[in-house]
């Protein structure tokens, strides 16, 4: 098989794309793509506080990717360093940027994420808010890498109520894909 | 006790705690791949140092250009063991350092100082050179 790279990288340009990763991500991979993200989006002339929430809501996506994705090399639970993959864009569309991210998961994961999304799509700013803060002051449950907030802290920074979809993959597991506008 | 002094990295902020000067500074960013893991070696130092009650000022600086939500959770815990501090009797300042035209910092400090009233909690705005 042989692949237009040309065309693949003008379909991307066409898309608004700024940037464009798919495969195993690592804690380096996420550092590295977020500080060019950040000397990228320093040419960019917005205010500083609309690129620290690009930068935030990358980051997040990044590392639910490393934290959360089924698609891991090592099948033992919580090996640090260990690669999981997923895919990730980052680009502009008329005035707005878009962080789009995703990863497969197992189905059992299917509705809580569902229910979980759902449940911050209907709050508005000041109820996110305040969620946010509760569960940061709320005892720290040690069963889970993340704090919990990954979600809430992005629907705080996003423009508009985070959107997500599911595709089916095979009997046990969804390609889970989550889209930030800001 | 030694200081504690940790050089910063991408993902994590340097730190520099000094029992001598009573200064705890923690500067940089903060999203490291994990957060408990990598703050595990600061809280034990941290409370070490305040179990010793010395009636003393202690001086908390933090600029953090960026911390991920694991690391938010972790500021908090770290307020609340400093809130605990200043309710026995030692005074706790913290200073919030932000960048003056970050408004995602200021409302990060905003909302630190709300959710810790226990202490006496400044926020200061860096001005660009």
């Amino acid at each position: 098989m042989r692949i237009d790279l040309h065309d693949l990288y003008s379909r991307t340009r066409n898309l608004g794309i700024m940037f464009c990763f798919s495969g195993s991500v690592s804690q380096s991979v996420i550092e590295g793509i977020a500080e060019t993200l950040r000397l990228r989006l320093e040419f960019e002339e917005r205010d500083l506080t609309v690129n620290q929430k690009v930068f935030s809501i990358l980051v997040e996506q990044m590392q639910n990717i490393v934290n959360y994705s089924a698609d891991r090399l090592s099948q033992e639970e919580r090996v640090e360093g260990e690669l999981r993959a997923g895919i990730l864009v980052v680009g502009q569309d008329n005035n707005e940027f878009f962080v789009l991210c995703g990863n497969t998961i197992s189905k059992e994961d299917v509705e809580p994420t569902r229910g979980r999304l759902d449940a911050l799509r209907g709050l508005d700013r000041e109820q996110l808010k305040t969620l946010y803060r509760e569960r940061r002051k709320a005892a720290s449950s040690e069963s889970r890498k993340g704090a919990g907030l990954g979600f809430i802290d992005m629907a705080r920074k996003a423009s508009r109520p985070l959107e997500y979809d599911f595709t089916p993959v095979d009997a046990t597991h969804e390609f889970f894909s989550i889209l930030a506008t800001i | 006790m030694q200081p504690l002094i940790l050089k910063g990295s991408k993902s994590t902020p340097s730190i520099h705690f000094d029992p001598a000067s009573h200064v705890l500074r923690l500067q940089g960013q903060s999203y490291p791949e994990n957060a408990s893991k990598f703050y595990a070696p600061v809280f034990a130092w941290l409370r070490e140092y305040l179990a010793q009650p010395e009636g003393t000022r202690v001086c908390v600086d933090v600029e953090l250009a960026y911390f991920n939500s694991s690391s938010s959770k972790i500021l908090m815990n770290f307020f609340e063991i400093l809130e605990k501090t200043a309710a026995n009797g030692t005074s706790v300042e913290v200073f919030w350092r932000y960048r003056e035209d970050d408004e995602t910092s200021l409302e990060c400090g905003e909302e630190f100082k709300e959710d810790a009233p226990g202490l006496s909690f400044h926020l200061v705005p860096l001005t660009e050179e």
